[in-house]
Formats: C-alpha cells, structure tokens, sequence
C-alpha cells in the first residue's frame, strides 16, 4: 500500500479528471483491512481488559473470603467441633466429641470376594462370615463395622481396597463413665441431647458462636467420686437397692454434687428403661418422713407459737385420727421440750406442734420453702411433688413426713434456706460468671434459721439424737434423720439431711438409701461422747432405721469430702 | 470533414484570458501540497498506541499472574501450616480426653490399690521430727545413722530391721496369690512369714538382745570351724 501511494507521487503528467483522492492513497479493500485490523486489536484488548478485570474481582473476593472459597481448607477444618466440651468447676472434662469410623463396603469394586473375606476376618475375627459373604453377593453398600477403633480403621485402611469406604461420625466421650450419668444424660446419633444436660442445654452446646469454649458446670468431680464411693460401700453393707446424695452450697445453691445410683455408663449407649435407673434426686417424687419434722418445728418457731423450750406434756404413744394410727418409733419421754422433740424425733409431739401452728398456717410455711410446686432446675428429668387435699388428718401426717411428697431436691433446698438464715435460693449446676450471687429474699427470720441449726446441730451431738455416727470431728454436722415405708411395702426409705458447719451452715448434704436392710454383721463406730470419751465399737443392730444405715454413710462422706471443701473454701477452712 | 476554422469563431469570447486548463496546467506544482499526508501518519500513530497498549497489557498480565501465583503459593503454605495446627489441635484434643481417662478419680483410685503399699511403715514421734528436721525421704537407716551415732550396734540393729522388712515383703509378694501355689510350698511360705514377723517383733522389742544372741553364735560356729580345720582356737593369744 505505501509503494503504491509513492508510485502515485512520481507520477509527472497530472490530470484533474485522474485525481481522486481515495483511489491515491487507499483503495477500498486497503481500508477495509485497516478497519478490520483495529476492530480485531480492539475487541482483543476488550477481552484481555475484562479476563484482567474478572481476575482482578476473584482475587479480591478470594482474598477477602478465603475459608469460603477454597475447597482444601474445608477438608482441613475441625469436624469435631460439632458440640461444645462439657467441663466441671476444676476443667475436668466430663464430656467431649471426637471423630469415630465407621467401615463400609461396596461390593461390585471387590474382584476376588473370597480373598477379600478372609482378609477382612483376619482384622475383624468377630464378624460373621456367612453374613458378609451374603451382602457381598447382593452388590448393594451396607457397613462391616460401626465405631471402629483408630488402629482397625488404620489396619483396614492398609489393605488398600477401594471397595472400603470409611465414613467420619461424631461420637460423644464421657471420660468419667459413670460418675455424672444422670447429670450429663446422653445425646443421639444425630447430636442431639436426649436427656440430662445434653438434652436441657442442647441449643447452647451447639451454638456455633460458642463452639470453642466449654459449658462449665458446678460439680466437682472429685466430690463426686468420694460420694459415690460411699453410696456403692453403702450397698454393700446395709443392701439397699438404690441410693442417692446432693451436695448444696447453701448461700447460692450451688450444686457440687449430684449422685444417684444405680447408674450407668454412658459411654455404653445402652437404653436405660428400668424406673430404678431414674434420677433420684430431681425426678423422684417421695415421702421423706421425720425430715419435715425440721419444717414443723421451723413453723411454729417462725410464727412464735412455740419456742425452743416451750413443753409438751403428757405426750401419747399412740393417736388415731380416722383411719390413721399414729405411733413413736421408740420409748420416748412423756414430757418433751420443742426442740427435745426434733432431737428425739417424736412423731406425737411433732403432731402437738403442727396442731399448734394450724393448716393454713404450716400450709404457707410449707410453700414458702418451695416444697410443693415443681422446681425450676438446669435438667430435662424434674419431678413434680403430688398434690393433696389439706385435713385435720393430713397436717398430723404431713407434721412428720407421711402423706406429704416431695423430690430430694427440693427438700436439700429447703434446709438450705433454713440453714442461710432463712434466705430463698434457686439451686442450679451451669457455672456462669454473670449469674448474681445476691441473696434472695428472706422468707424465714434469721432468729428461727439459727434455733433450727442449732438444735440439728444437737440431734447429731447429743447422745438421746438419732444422727450420732455423724458427728464428724471438726465438721460441725448438724441434720435430721428421717425413714418413711415405701407405698404398699414394707420396706424403707431413710433419707438424712445434715447442714455443716451448723454454726454457720455452708453447705448440705442429702443422703438417701433406698431400702436399706439390717446390718447385724456391721460394725458401728460410735464417735467419742461425754459418755465415752473414746467412742466404742458395736454390732449385731437389728434396726435399719435412718440413725442405723443412711447418717453412718453421710457420716463417712463428710468425712471424706470434708477436706475437700475445706481447701477449696478458705471461708469454709476459717471456721472449722 | 471538419472545418476548424468555422468551429474557432464559434467559441464564446472569454472576458478573463486565461482557462482553467491553463491555469492548472502551467503550474502544477500548486497541487503537489494538495495531496493528502495525514492519514497516512494517523494510521501510524494508532498502531503505535495500540502495540504499546498491548505491550502493557501483556506486562501487566503478566505481573498480575506471577503476584497471583506468589500470593497463591503463599496461600498455600498458610493453610498447609493452618492444617498441621489443625492436626495438631486434634491429636492434643484426643490426648486431653486420654489424660482425663487416666486421671479420672476412679482409674486413680484403681491404680493407687494396684500399686501403693497398704501397710504402712511404722515410725516413732521421735523419728519424725527429725525426719522433718534433716531429710525429705530417709528410711529408718538413715534416721538412726543421723540420730546420735552413740554405738555401732543400733547401726546393725537397723541394718537388721531393714533387711529383714525386705525379706518379709519379698515373702510377701510369693504368697500374694496362695490359691496358685502348691500347698507344701505355701505351709512353708506362710511359716517363713510368721518366723520373719517374729524377729522383727524382737528387732524391735529388743534389739540389742537380738544382736549380741546373734553375735556369740556366729563367733562360736566360727570357733567350731578353727576347732574342726586344726586352727588355733584364739589366735595369737
């Protein structure tokens, strides 16, 4: 094109009718090209500008999102992180999720389905052969082996077959097996709380937000494991068929420690169906006998109708009232003081004070204390307390613990209000640092807490009270023994509710026995007295009253715990 | 044929003289200026501008893919490293569970009846405070040893008492299991048992006693070994 533009320079004749400036410079096809050149650079640099632009955008978006974006950091991301740990006051780990295997097998990728078995049985001699050969023929998926351990999965692996697959679950670990069994509950194959904590707290162990930290509870597991040690040696030294035990700060209802027993490990996943696997302490609805003697006597105190030395005379040994024939437990004096009667646990004079202080009255008391409406407590499994029609007849019955029910818990919180001072709480197990430590309201008078504490304190100390074998050296125990005959049985139920140091009440303990049996062959320890100053030995009791079996088991938890608490709890280690 | 003459005088008579023909012909040169250069030198400069667009384009692609790569490969090393702490988080995750296990109270309390000695050791108040005074973890040796060394003789009584408490729990350990020995070996055992506990009864009741008994019998086998080899009974003297 240039050539031909210069040619058309050199050129000597000129004539206007030749002269046409298109055909001079450029031709037709020449501009054509021309245009046809420039378009092609053009959308070229259009797509290179916006394949930049693209990169440029994913770039930015990759960088800002990475985690989203990228495919190998979600296989790097922590599954296991599917439910938050579940730890005690101490960071004991009650509760945690790992990863377990499950090994499946796709048949039409085995080629020698022979060979394959044998294989398989040399790493897994449990399974059933005829079994497996039998899948292995129907082509269809189906798993060898659920919750392999990692050393199987690794063996299994190892034989490099492509027709095993493995498949990641979920699995719940309770390292303390049975310890927390009806605290903790268990969860379903599918991460969800089934029972106990798991089930109450289930949105909250499984809120993504929270994932990394713990759900801390109050109890201890070391409390916990000494109690439970003495409720199984209990078993095995008074027979009874199930037992149960609450430790309570009673400032703030705080629970250190929650026992029922039998229980089971939860690691087993077994179902649990029986009624005497039942939490004890908050599902159980019973009667707890003279242990409301404490809230007869606590009544009339609080509503001045008696006092501690206020004297009831000529007191029967037996009453009817309908039906219902009253009687004393034991030869008792005919004459006892108010306080003589909770010491001595006579069921006639609790009857005279309950009279004194009138239905509506001990009714209201009653209420106060939280004994009759259903709890508000951190678990799935809460009893609720019967209800009944208020007589003449019942305020008898119900003045020393019959025909009157309610759940353990409720009772260790009752006596926990009447050990504070007489201040309201709510008992709970999930430790939060927001929860108030404010005490609640008052509904006794500090006055009656401290006459009730100090004549619990004196149904342990003196000789004439039924708690002896509790008087633990240096703990200061005060409580109240009580034993009631289970519904159409002849057997019992001794519960012993004790609040110590009885000066100032720090904690309670509530120790139930579910029907304890004689034990002739045992031998009791009695502690030092002014009698016997070195205490003495003896044996061959018939009786399996409270005083007999349940106070020599809290006796020898607070004993155990005792030390416990004491360095955990300068204030408590202060005052023994 | 055409007459030109005749067609001459027909031509209109032209005011201005000189034709456009004459005009351009004579000076050509006017025109030359004429032609069109310009588009010429446009088409030039676009495709300058065009190649070194492009030639920055291409650099910039080119920067943009090896940054892309760097910061790529550097993503890479992140979350590599991000995936062994992931790792690493797990194995630390199944090994505080592991530890739980094997601290939990009960597996302790197993391992404590397993492994612990039942039956303590005896000592005096007296060995105590100076237990508490000089050493963290003496045995009864070395209590005696520190207590003023008045002779030799409660040296070797604790020598004694010591050997024989390792001789008694070496027994000890034999007849753990009594229902897997056989019976004349466990009469002997359980009698070797009780003779031990003995002497270490009078160890302790009476020590010196026990040295000196021990002593002269010792010194009069010795002397019926002289007597039977034909060896001066005293020597020297």
């Amino acid at each position: 094109m240039k050539n031909k533009i210069k040619k058309n320079f050199k050129q000597k004749s000129f004539f206007f009718e030749d002269y046409n400036e298109f055909e001079i410079t450029f031709n037709k096809k020449d501009i054509y090209l021309i245009k046809v050149s420039s378009n092609r650079i053009i959308f070229l640099f259009t797509i290179f500008l916006s394949l930049m632009f693209i990169f440029s955008i994913k770039i930015i978006y990759l960088s800002l999102y990475p985690e989203k974006n990228l495919s190998f950091i979600k296989i790097n991301k922590n599954p296991i992180l599917e439910r938050r740990d579940i730890i005690d006051r101490n960071g004991v780990i009650l509760a945690r999720n790992i990863h377990i295997y499950s090994a499946g097998v796709r048949p039409n990728l085995v080629k020698d389905k022979e060979k394959f078995l044998l294989k398989l049985r040399l790493i897994l001699p449990e399974l059933d052969s005829n079994k497996i050969r039998n899948k292995l023929n129907k082509d269809k998926f189906f798993y060898i082996q659920k919750r392999l351990s990692p050393e199987k999965k690794d063996k299994l692996w190892l034989l490099g077959y492509q027709a095993i697959v493995f498949e990641a679950k979920p699995f719940r670990i309770y390292p303390q097996k049975n310890l927390f069994s009806h605290i903790l509950g268990q969860t379903d194959d599918s991460n969800v709380g089934i029972s106990g904590v798991e089930k109450f707290f289930d949105k909250d162990l499984k809120n993504k937000k929270f994932l990394k930290s713990s759900l801390n509870l109050t109890l201890d597991s070391n409390l916990q494991y000494l109690i439970r040690e003495e409720l199984i040696n209990a078993q095995i030294n008074f027979g009874n068929v199930g037992s149960a035990a609450i430790l309570m700060n009673v400032e703030n209802g705080e629970i250190l420690s929650l026992v029922s027993l039998p229980d089971y490990d939860l690691n087993k996943r077994a179902s649990i169906n029986k009624d005497i696997y039942t939490n004890k302490i908050t599902l159980g609805v019973y009667e707890l006998g003279s242990v409301f003697k404490t809230f007869t006597l606590a009544a009339g105190l609080e509503n001045k109708i008696i006092n501690p030395n206020t004297l009831f005379k000529n007191l029967e040994h037996d009453l009817t009232c309908d039906k219902y024939k009253i009687s004393e437990h034991d030869k008792l004096p005919k004459n006892l003081s108010a306080q003589q009667i909770l010491i001595r646990s006579s069921n006639i004079g609790a009857v005279k004070i309950a009279q004194r202080v009138g239905v509506e009255n001990y009714k209201k008391f009653l209420n106060s204390l939280g004994l009759f409406k259903k709890i508000n407590f951190e678990l799935a499994e809460i009893g609720t307390p019967l209800s009944f029609k208020w007589g003449k007849c019942k305020l008898a019955t119900a003045s020393f613990g019959h025909g009157i029910t309610t759940t353990p818990l409720q009772m260790a919180r009752a006596y926990a209000i009447l050990g504070n001072g007489g201040y309201k709480i709510e008992p709970f197990i999930l430790k939060k640092k927001e929860r108030t430590m404010e005490k609640g309201q008052q509904v006794i008078s500090t006055k009656t807490s401290n006459q009730i504490n100090s004549i619990l304190r004196q149904v342990v100390s003196l000789d004439e009270g039924t708690a002896n074998f509790a008087n633990i050296k240096g703990y200061e125990v005060g409580g109240k023994t009580g034993t009631s005959l289970k519904y159409n049985s002849n057997d019992k139920l001794n519960t012993f509710v004790s609040l110590f140091p009885a000066s100032r009440p720090k904690y309670v303990l509530l120790v139930m026995l579910d029907e304890p049996k004689a034990a002739p062959n045992y031998v009791y320890e009695f502690p030092p007295s002014e009698k016997f100053p070195n205490g003495y030995k003896y044996t061959g009791e018939y009786r399996n009253t409270s005083g007999w079996n349940t106070v020599v088991v809290a006796g020898k938890i607070i004993e155990k715990i005792g030390p416990i608490l004491a360095i955990n709890n300068l204030q408590a280690s202060n005052n023994f | 044929m055409i007459d030109h003459e005749k067609w001459i005088g027909t031509l209109p008579i032209i005011k201005n003289k000189d034709s456009d023909h004459n005009k351009f012909s004579t000076n050509p040169d006017k025109w030359t200026d004429t032609i069109p250069t310009i588009p010429k030198q446009k088409t030039k400069n676009g495709i300058k501008k065009f190649s070194l667009t492009l030639v920055l384009f291409v650099i910039g692609l080119i920067l943009v893919s090896t940054i892309k790569n760097k910061t790529r490969n550097l993503q890479k090393e992140i979350y590599d490293l991000k995936a062994s702490i992931s790792d690493l988080g797990a194995d630390l995750h199944k090994a505080t569970l592991d530890y739980e296990v094997i601290t939990s109270p009960e597996n302790i309390s197993q391992l404590a009846e397993k492994y612990l000695e039942t039956e303590l050791v005896y000592y005096k108040k007296s060995q105590i405070k100076k237990l508490n005074e000089k050493t963290e973890n003496p045995t009864l040796l070395d209590i005696t040893k520190d207590s003023k060394p008045k002779s030799k003789i409660k040296l070797k009584v604790a020598q004694k008492i010591e050997e024989t408490k390792i001789e008694l729990q070496k027994l000890k350990e034999l007849y753990k299991q009594p229902e897997k020995i056989p019976d004349e070996i466990k009469i002997s055992l359980a009698k070797k048992i009780e003779e031990k506990k003995i002497k270490l009864k009078k160890l302790y009741q009476n020590p010196k006693q026990s040295i000196d008994i021990k002593k002269i019998q010792q010194w009069g086998a010795f002397q019926l070994v002289k007597v039977f080899l034909g060896v001066p009974v005293i020597p020297g003297r």
